[in-house]
C-alpha cells in the first residue's frame, strides 16, 4: 500500500507547494466542516454517506488544522466499520461458500477499501512531511485504534481464538484496515525511535496490558519489525514498572502460581509475553540484552562508566539498579523460555568481584525480602532446563570453605557470599527432595513413559543433570569437604529422580571410581536408601559394569579399580558373615554386599577374560575378585572349561611375577598368587570336570616349556630345534619348501633306532651345552611348594563338591612358609591323583605305543631306547616332575597309570648304570638322584613292597653296577607284579587304597640281590641291613 | 444559579456547553451597558461546562468527544460571526478567554488555540479581530502559546495549508501584526527548536514586502494613553524582527556545525532563507523611517523609544554570546553580516528617533561585540569638525539613488563624515525630517521603487 509513496522524494517545501492546488475558499471550508459536522451535505441536503463522510474528513484533514482530533475521532468509525463488513464477508463465506450473495457487503467492503487506501495515504504522507510533529499523534491514535478494534471484534465467529497468535496475525493482516494501521504505526515508530523510544513502547504496553490478549498480535508484529529497539525498550519499560509497583508483592504471588500471569503484576505480564513471541526468532538479541541489563545493574558506579547506548537513562537511579535483579528473576520465574536464554549464561558472569557487588547491594534489603529472593532463586534453578551442571559447580566452588589444602578453581569468595551460596544450596536440595518425593506415585519407575494422565512433573534441573552422573560422580568422590555431602545428596534425589537408569548409572560409576574404601562406602551409602525404591538395583548396575568391560570403555587402571572395588564389597560380606551375630551392625551395607556377591558370581565368566588380561593389575584384581565369588550354580562346561584354563593360567603368571617380585597397586605378588590359589581350589571343588580341568591344565602348565624356569628346570636354547621350526627362527625367510629339499631325502624315522641324534644335527655341528637355571633355588623351592601346594589342595578337596575342606582353611592371606597342606594332611583323591598321572604319560611320553601298564622283560626296553631317553630327557628339564610323581603316588592307585614313564625312566637309568665306569655313583648325581626318587616313589605308590622300596636308601653308598642290579631287581619284580589298579582295595576308616602284597606271592626271590649287596659291602652298610629284612 | 447547574449537570456535554454560551450572550448582553462585569456564577458555569474544570472533586463530568468539540468550535465562530455588536462580541470572548490564573487556564488555551486556528481556516474576521486584541492585553508567555498553536496547524502540521494562514493578512491586518510580534517573541534563536520554520518566515517576509505597515499597525492604533498590562507583548514587532535580521546568520552557522552533513535540500534551504533574511532587514529599515514620518507627525520624535534600549542591549548581549560560541575563524563572514545588519539598523534606527540612545551608552553596549568597520562607524561617529555636524545633507545618501552600484562599499566613503549624531535629548529640535518630507507616503514604499543598495560585506 506504500508502494504509492515510493517515488516520493520530494522535499518538504515541494510537497508543500504541489498542495496548493487544494485550495479552498474560507465558505467552502465552513461548508464542509458543517458538512461533516452533521453529515448532511450542505449544498444538496442530502445525507452522507459513510464513504462520502470520511472523504470529507480527509478533505479536512488536509486544509483545517484544527479538525485533527474530531477527524481521527470520526475515522475510528470508518475503521470499525470497515472491520466488521470484512468480518461479515468471511462469516459469509464461510456460512455459504462462494455464493453470490455476498456481493452485496463485498462492495461496501470495496467501497470502504479505497476510503481507507486514501486515508492511509494521507497519514503517511503526513508521517513524511513532519515526522516529529505528526509521529506521536498517529501513532497513539493507530495504537489505541488497534487495540480497540482487536478487543472488539475478538469475539467474532471468524476470529481465531486469541491463543493462535499465527491465525490472528495472519487474519489481521489480512483486513485491510488494520493492515494499513499497523503500517502507519510502524512508519511512526521508525520515526520515533530516534527521538523518544520510551514514550511509544510505553504507549504499545499500556494499551497490550488494556486489551491482552487480543493485542498480542500487534505486539508480536512490530517486536519483529523493531525487535533490537523494543526488546530493551520493554525491558526497560518493564523494570520501571515493576519498581513503580513493588516489587515484593508480585514475586510472592508468582511464586505460588509461576505460570499463572496474574493481573496484580500489572505491566510485566505483557513484557513477558512480548518478549515470549520474539523469543522465536530473536532469542539471541534477547539475551544479550538481559545479560546486558544485569550487567549494567552492577557496573560500579554510572559516572564513571560510559553508559552504553540508550543505557543510561535507567543506569541513573540507583534504586532503579537494586530492582534489576529482582526484576529479572521475575521474569525468569514467569517464562520459562527467558529463563533457559539466559540461565545458561548467566553464570558465566559471576565471577568473585560480580559476587561482592550483589553482595554489597542486597545487604540493605530486609529479611522477608531476601527470603523471597531466595526462594525465587531456588525455584529457577530447579526449573532451569539447561546449564544445571554449570550453576551446580558454580554453588558447590562458591559455597566451599576456602582452605589452604584444597584450593579450588576460583578464589575463595567473600565469606557473606559463600555462606549465601552455602544457604542457596541446602535451600535447593530441599526443594528438590520435595519435588523428587512428593510427585505423583504412579510414575515411580518409569517418569519418561507416563502416558498422559498423570501429567508427569519434569524437574528440568534434573533432567539435565542426569547427563551428568559421571561428573557428579567423580566431584562426589573427590571427598572434598562438605562438597561430597551435597553432592551426593543430590545424586540420590536424582537416581529416585531418574528412575532405575540413572541409579545405576551412578552405582556403577561409584563402583567404576573409587579408590580406597572410604570412597567405597559412599556407594553402599547410595545403595542402602534407593534399594527400597528400585529393585533390582544391584544386579542392573553390575550389568552394566560388566558391558563396560565387554564395550572396553575403561582404561585398565579403572578397570582394575572397578574389579578390586567389586572384590572389597564381596569380601566384606564374607567378614560380615564371620562376624556373625557379634557384630552385624552394618546391615544395609552387608544387603549391599551380599547382593553385589550373587551380582558378580552370576557375571563370573565375563571376568574371567580379564584374568588374561595384560595389565597385571587387571589380572590381579580380577584373581580377587573371582577368589572371594562363589560360582553359580548353572554353568556351563564350555564356560568352566574357559574359567579354569584362565585361572590355571594366571596362576602361573602370578607366580612368575611373583619371582620377579613385582609389586603392583601396593600388592606383593605372594598376595596374588594366594588369591589364584584360592580361585583354582574353589575351582577344583566345584565338580568333577573342573578338578579334571584343573589339574590336567597345571601338570600341563608346568611342564611347558615357557614355565619350566620356574620349577629349577632347564631353558631350552633357541637353537636346540630351532631350524626345524620356521616359527622360531622367522628372520631366515626359510621356507616349507627350503626345508623339505634340504630333508627331502631323510625320512623322519622318529621312534626308530636310526633317528636319534642326540648330539646334534649333521652339518650344523654339536648342540649347544645346556645353559644352567639361572634362577635362584629359593624361589624354585618357593615355586614348586606353591605348585604342589595348589595340587594338593586341588587333589584332596575331591570331585564330589564338598569345598569346604580344602578351601575353607582361610586362605585369603598367604602364608609362604605354611603353605603346604601337609599340615594337616588329607588324603589325596584318587581320581584327581589319577588325572594327573594320565596327564603326565600324555605330555611325558610321546608316543602311545608300548604304553601297557604291564612290564615286559628288560631285554624289550631296547625296542624303546628313544622313547626313552625322551622320557629321560623330560626328567632332567622339569625337576617337577619328581614331585608330581609323588603326588600321584599319594593318591593311590593312579601311579599304576603312569607305568610307562616310570619304565622308561628305569630303562634309562639302568642303561646308564651299565655304561657307567665311574668308581662311585656319586660321579652322575642326577642319576643316583632320580634313582632313589623313583624308587622311593615307587614304592609310596605301593607298585613296590616295603623292602624293596627301601633300597634306594642305600644308593648312595654303591658303585654304579651294584646299583644297576639293584634297579634290574626292581624291574624283575615289576615284570613278575604288574603295577595293576585292580589290586588295591578301598579301606574306609583310612579313606585310602592299601594293596596287599601277600597275594603277590613270594618277593624273597627279588630280594636275594639286596642281601647279597649288603653282604659285599657289610662294612659301610650294615647299619641298614635291618630295612631289608621281610 | 444553581439550579441551572443541575440542569445543565443532567445534559450532554456539548449541549450543556451551548447552553452556557447562550446563557452568557443574554447576561452579558443585557449588563453591557450598566455593569460591565460577570458574576461570579457565570464565570464558573464557563468553566465547568466550556472548560471542563471539575468542580468538586466527586463530580467527574463527561468530556466532550473531538467532534462534539469541533461542533462547539463550529458554533462559536457562528456565534462570533453574527454578533453584530463588537462590543458584546469583544467582551463575551474576553470573558470566555481571558486568562484568570486558575486551572481552567490550560483548557482556555487549548480551545482559544483550536478555535483561532479554525477561525483562520474559515476566516473569520470579528474572531480574528478578537484575538488580536486578546494578543494584545495577554502576557507574551500566552501570546506565545497561541502563536505556537497556529504555527505548528499551518506551518509544520498540514502540508499546503500555510497559504491559509498568508491569505488572513488582507482579511485582518492587525491579526497578522500581532501574530509576526507573537511569532518573533517565540523564535529567538536561542536554540534549533526555536528557529522560525522556513515556511513560516517566507509568510512573514511576504506579508511585510507586501505592506511594511503593517508592523506599525498596532503601534499606530493604539492610543498612547492607554496603559498595557505588565509583561504584555512589545507594541511593534520591529525589536523581534531586527533580532531575526541579525541572528539568522549566526544561527545558520551554528545549526550547519552542529549537523555537519549538510544534505544539498539544507544548503538551498538555507540560500533561500538569507535571502528572505535580507529582505525582511531592509523591510525593517523601511519601517524605521516610516516611523520617522509618523513620529514627526504625531510631534513625538524623540519622546516615544518604539525601539526599547533594553531589547538592544539584549540583542546586543545575545550576538555577543553567540559569536562567542562559534569560531571566528569559520564564521567570520556570517558574524560580519550580523554586525553590519546591527550597525545599519542600530544607526538608522538612531537616526530616524525610534532607538533613544547616546553614542556614549552604545559604544558601552558593543564593547563587548568583536571588531566591524561599520559598526566602528555607527559607535565612533563622524570625524568630520564641529561645525559640519548636522548637515541635513549627509542624511540623503540613505535614500536616493545612488550610481555607484559596482562599487563595493559605496556608502563607506560617504558614510565617513556622517555626523555624529546629536544629543538625543535635542534631536527633537532638529530640522532632518524637512529634508525628509518630499518622501513619498508610507504605502508607496516599495521594494521595487526603492534604489536602495544594500550589500552585506563579503
Amino acid at each position: 500500500m506504500s508502494a504509492m509513496f515510493e517515488g516520493n522524494t520530494l522535499s518538504a517545501m515541494q510537497t508543500s507547494q504541489c498542495h496548493t492546488q487544494n485550495n479552498y475558499s474560507p465558505q467552502e471550508l465552513a461548508l464542509e466542516i458543517k458538512a461533516f459536522i452533521s453529515g448532511v451535505d450542505q449544498t444538496q441536503g442530502r445525507k452522507l454517506s459513510v464513504r462520502d463522510h470520511a472523504r470529507c474528513a480527509v478533505r479536512l484533514l488536509r486544509t483545517v488544522p484544527a479538525c485533527r482530533g474530531a477527524v481521527l475521532e470520526h475515522l475510528r468509525g470508518v475503521y470499525d466499520e470497515y472491520v466488521a463488513s470484512f468480518f461479515q464477508d468471511l462469516e459469509a463465506e464461510s456460512d455459504n461458500g462462494s455464493n453470490s450473495t455476498a456481493t452485496g457487503t463485498n462492495t461496501s467492503v470495496s467501497n470502504l477499501e479505497d476510503v481507507v487506501k486514501e486515508i492511509h495515504a494521507v497519514l503517511l504522507e503526513f508521517i513524511r512531511f513532519n515526522p516529529k510533529a505528526w509521529a506521536p499523534l498517529v501513532s497513539s491514535w493507530a495504537v489505541d485504534l488497534l487495540g480497540q478494534l482487536s478487543s472488539k471484534h475478538a469475539g467474532r465467529r471468524a476470529a481465531p481464538h486469541s491463543s493462535s497468535l499465527n491465525e490472528l496475525l495472519q487474519l489481521w493482516m489480512s483486513c485491510a484496515a488494520t493492515r494499513s494501521l499497523m503500517e502507519c504505526y510502524s512508519q511512526c515508530l521508525a520515526a520515533m525511535l530516534a527521538w523518544c523510544p520510551d514514550a511509544c513502547v510505553d504507549a504499545l504496553l499500556d494499551t497490550s496490558v488494556q486489551h491482552s490478549p487480543h493485542f498480542d498480535w500487534v505486539v508480536a508484529h512490530i517486536g519483529s519489525a523493531f525487535p533490537g529497539t523494543i526488546i530493551s525498550r520493554v525491558l526497560a519499560c518493564g523494570l520501571k514498572d515493576f519498581y513503580a509497583h513493588g516489587y515484593t508483592s508480585g514475586e510472592k504471588s508468582s511464586q505460588q502460581q509461576a505460570m499463572d500471569k496474574s493481573s496484580r503484576v500489572p505491566k510485566i505480564g505483557s513484557v513477558v509475553g512480548i518478549l515470549g513471541h520474539l523469543t522465536s526468532r530473536h532469542s539471541d538479541s534477547i539475551k544479550r540484552e538481559l545479560l546486558r541489563m544485569f550487567q549494567d545493574s552492577l557496573s560500579p558506579s554510572p559516572q564513571n562508566a560510559p553508559p552504553s547506548a540508550g543505557a543510561a537513562w535507567w543506569e541513573n537511579s540507583p534504586h532503579l539498579r537494586r530492582a534489576t535483579v529482582p526484576f529479572l528473576l521475575q521474569l525468569a520465574a514467569l517464562s520459562p523460555t527467558l529463563l533457559g536464554a539466559v540461565s545458561v549464561e548467566l553464570v558465566e558472569f559471576l565471577r568473585p568481584p560480580v559476587l561482592l557487588q550483589l553482595h554489597a547491594q542486597f545487604q540493605g534489603l530486609p529479611r522477608e525480602e531476601l527470603e523471597n529472593m531466595l526462594g525465587l532463586a531456588v525455584h529457577l534453578i530447579s526449573q532451569s532446563p539447561a546449564g544445571g551442571a554449570r550453576v551446580l559447580r558454580f554453588l558447590a566452588d562458591t559455597a566451599t570453605p576456602a582452605s589452604v589444602i584444597i584450593s579450588g578453581p576460583t578464589p575463595s569468595p567473600h565469606d557473606g557470599v559463600r555462606e549465601a551460596c552455602d544457604r542457596l544450596l541446602q535451600m535447593l536440595l530441599l526443594h528438590l527432595h520435595k519435588l523428587v518425593y512428593n510427585r505423583p506415585e504412579g510414575e515411580e519407575p518409569y517418569p519418561h513413559s507416563t502416558s498422559a494422565c498423570a501429567v508427569p512433573r519434569v524437574i528440568p534441573f534434573l533432567e539435565e543433570l542426569q547427563v551428568h552422573v559421571g561428573e557428579l560422580c567423580a566431584e562426589t568422590l573427590r571427598l572434598e569437604r562438605k562438597r561430597h555431602l551435597w553432592l551426593h545428596q543430590l545424586l540420590c534425589l536424582l537416581s529416585v529422580y531418574g528412575g532405575p537408569s540413572v541409579a545405576t548409572e551412578a552405582l556403577c560409576q561409584l563402583l567404576t571410581q573409587a579408590r580406597n574404601p572410604e570412597e567405597l562406602a559412599l556407594a553402599s551409602q547410595l545403595h542402602s536408601p534407593l534399594s527400597s525404591s528400585i529393585p533390582g538395583l544391584l544386579p542392573a548396575a553390575v550389568a552394566r559394569c560388566v558391558a563396560q568391560i565387554h564395550t572396553q570403555n575403561l582404561n585398565s587402571r579403572e578397570l582394575a579399580q572397578l574389579l578390586n572395588n567389586l572384590a572389597t564389597a564381596v569380601q566384606s560380606q564374607e567378614e560380615d558373615c564371620k562376624g556373625g551375630s557379634a557384630a552385624s551392625g552394618s546391615s544395609t551395607h552387608s544387603s549391599m554386599a551380599a547382593q553385589v556377591g550373587a551380582a558378580v558370581s552370576s557375571h563370573l565368566h565375563d571376568f574371567c577374560p580379564l584374568l588374561l588380561h595384560g595389565d597385571t593389575m587387571v589380572s590381579r584384581a580380577a584373581a580377587r575378585l573371582l577368589s572371594c565369588s562363589q560360582l553359580p550354580k548353572a554353568c556351563t562346561p564350555a564356560q568352566l572349561l574357559l574359567i579354569s584354563r584362565a585361572a590355571v593360567a594366571h596362576f602361573f603368571i602370578a607366580l612368575r611375577q611373583r619371582g620377579e617380585g613385582l609389586k603392583v597397586g601396593g600388592q606383593g605378588g605372594g598376595e596374588a598368587v594366594g588369591y589364584s590359589m584360592r580361585l583354582l581350589s574353589h575351582l577344583a571343588g566345584y565338580s568333577s570336570l573342573t578338578l579334571k580341568i584343573v589339574l590336567q591344565q597345571l601338570v600341563e602348565g608346568a611342564l611347558h616349556k615357557g614355565n619350566r624356569d620356574l620349577f629349577g628346570g632347564q631353558i631350552e636354547t633357541p637353537g636346540e630345534d630351532g631350524a626345524l621350526t620356521p616359527t622360531q627362527v622367522p628372520d631366515l625367510g626359510a621356507s616349507l619348501l627350503d626345508i623339505n629339499y634340504k630333508f627331502g631325502t631323510t625320512v623322519n624315522f622318529s621312534g626308530s633306532v636310526w633317528s636319534v641324534f642326540h648330539a646334534g644335527v649333521i652339518g650344523k655341528g654339536l648342540k649347544p651345552p645346556h645353559i644352567p637355571s639361572q634362577s635362584d633355588p629359593d624361589k624354585v623351592n618357593q615355586n614348586m611348594q606353591t605348585l604342589l601346594a595348589v595340587t594338593v589342595q586341588c587333589c584332596s578337596s575331591g570331585g564330589g563338591g564338598s569345598s569346604s575342606n580344602g578351601s575353607g582353611s582361610g586362605n585369603t592371606r598367604y602364608h609362604p612358609a605354611g603353605e603346604s597342606v601337609l599340615d594337616e594332611p588329607s588324603p589325596i583323591n584318587a581320581e584327581a591323583a589319577k588325572v594327573i598321572a594320565v596327564t603326565l604319560v600324555e605330555n611325558v611320553c610321546p608316543d602311545v605305543a608300548n604304553g601297557e601298564l604291564s612290564w615286559p622283560p628288560e631285554e624289550h626296553a631296547k625296542t624303546t631306547v628313544e622313547r626313552d631317553i625322551h622320557i629321560r630327557q623330560c626328567f632332567e628339564a622339569n625337576p617337577v616332575l619328581f614331585h608330581l610323581l609323588r603326588v600321584v603316588a599319594a593318591g593311590r592307585p593312579a601311579l599304576c597309570y603312569c607305568s610307562a614313564v616310570l619304565r622308561g625312566l628305569l630303562a634309562t637309568l639302568l642303561a646308564h648304570w651299565e655304561a657307567s665306569r665311574e668308581p662311585s655313583v656319586a660321579d652322575s648325581p642326577w642319576h643316583l638322584q632320580a634313582s632313589c626318587l623313583l624308587v622311593s616313589c615307587m614304592g609310596e605308590g605301593q607298585l613296590l613292597p616295603p623292602v624293596l622300596s627301601n633300597i634306594h636308601e642305600v644308593f648312595p653308598h654303591l658303585s654304579p653296577f651294584e646299583v644297576r642290579l639293584l634297579l634290574l631287581g626292581v624291574w624283575e619284580y615289576m615284570r613278575g607284579n604288574s603295577p595293576m589298579p585292580q589290586k588295591f582295595t578301598f579301606i574306609a576308616e583310612k579313606g585310602m587304597f592299601f594293596r596287599d602284597f601277600s597275594r603277590d606271592g613270594d618277593v624273597a626271590r627279588y630280594i636275594a640281590p639286596i642281601h647279597n649287596v649288603l653282604h659285599k659291602n657289610i662294612d659301610r652298610l650294615g647299619h641298614l641291613c635291618w630295612r631289608f629284612q621281610i | 444559579m444553581s439550579d441551572i447547574r443541575h440542569a445543565l449537570l443532567r445534559r450532554d456535554p456539548l449541549s450543556a456547553a451551548k447552553e452556557v454560551l447562550y446563557h452568557l450572550d443574554i447576561a452579558l448582553g443585557s449588563t453591557l451597558q450598566n455593569a460591565p462585569g460577570l458574576d461570579k456564577s457565570t464565570v464558573e458555569l464557563v468553566e465547568e461546562f466550556i472548560f471542563h474544570v471539575p468542580k468538586d472533586r466527586n463530580t467527574q463530568r463527561k468530556r466532550m468527544s473531538c467532534v462534539q468539540e469541533l461542533q462547539l468550535l463550529e458554533i462559536m465562530c457562528s456565534y462570533f460571526q453574527e454578533q453584530s455588536k463588537d462590543a458584546v462580541r469583544q467582551v463575551i470572548f474576553s470573558a470566555l478567554f481571558s486568562l484568570q490564573g486558575n486551572k481552567a487556564d490550560e483548557s482556555r488555551m487549548a480551545t482559544l488555540g483550536k478555535l483561532v486556528s479554525m477561525a483562520v481556516a474559515v476566516c473569520r474576521v470579528p474572531i480574528l479581530e478578537c484575538a488580536a486584541t486578546w494578543l494584545q492585553r495577554t502576557h507574551s508567555a500566552w501570546c506565545v502559546r497561541l502563536a505556537l498553536v497556529l504555527v505548528d496547524d499551518y506551518c509544520t502540521l498540514v502540508p499546503g495549508s500555510i497559504s491559509t494562514l498568508q491569505n488572513v493578512c488582507s482579511a485582518s491586518p492587525r491579526f497578522c501584526c500581532q501574530l509576526i510580534t507573537a511569532v518573533t517573541a517565540l523564535y529567538d534563536f536561542s536554540s534549533e527548536e526555536l528557529t522560525p520554520p522556513p515556511s513560516l518566515l517566507d509568510m512573514v517576509v511576504g506579508w511585510i514586502t507586501e505592506d511594511p505597515r503593517l508592523l506599525l499597525l498596532t503601534f499606530i492604533n493604539t492610543p498612547l494613553t492607554s496603559s498595557l498590562p505588565l509583561g504584555c507583548l512589545e507594541v511593534t514587532p520591529l525589536a523581534g524582527l531586527l533580532r531575526w535580521c541579525v541572528k539568522a546568520p549566526l544561527a545558520s552557522q551554528r545549526a550547519r556545525k552542529s549537523a555537519a552533513t549538510g544534505a544539498q535540500l539544507e544548503q538551498e534551504n538555507g540560500a533561500m532563507c538569507e535571502e528572505l533574511y535580507s529582505k525582511l532587514h531592509l523591510s525593517v529599515l523601511q519601517v524605521f523611517l516610516m516611523l520617522q514620518v509618523h513620529l514627526t507627525e504625531q510631534n513625538l520624535l524623540g519622546r516615544l523609544a518604539v525601539l526599547q534600549v533594553e531589547s538592544v542591549a539584549a540583542l546586543v548581549e545575545e550576538v555577543s554570546v553567540l559569536v562567542e560560541e562559534l569560531n571566528p575563524l569559520h564564521a567570520a563572514n556570517q558574524i560580519q553580516l550580523a554586525l553590519d545588519r546591527l550597525a545599519q539598523a542600530l544607526q538608522v534606527a538612531m537616526a530616524t528617533g525610534a532607538l533613544l540612545c547616546s553614542r556614549e551608552d552604545l559604544r558601552t553596549l558593543c564593547s563587548r561585540l568583536p571588531h566591524n568597520n561599520m559598526l566602528q562607524l555607527v559607535m565612533s561617529g563622524p570625524v568630520v569638525p564641529h561645525g559640519a555636524a548636522f548637515q541635513p545633507s549627509v542624511y540623503p545618501y540613505i535614500h536616493p539613488a545612488r550610481p555607484t552600484p559596482l562599487s563595493p562599499h559605496p556608502s563607506l566613503p560617504a558614510l565617513s563624515p556622517l555626523p555624529a549624531h546629536p544629543a538625543l535629548a535635542t534631536h527633537h529640535q532638529l530640522t532632518p525630517h524637512t529634508a525628509h518630507s518630499p518622501l513619498p507616503p508610507p504605502h508607496a514604499f516599495h521594494p521595487a521603487s526603492m534604489a536602495f543598495q544594500y550589500r552585506p560585506i563579503r
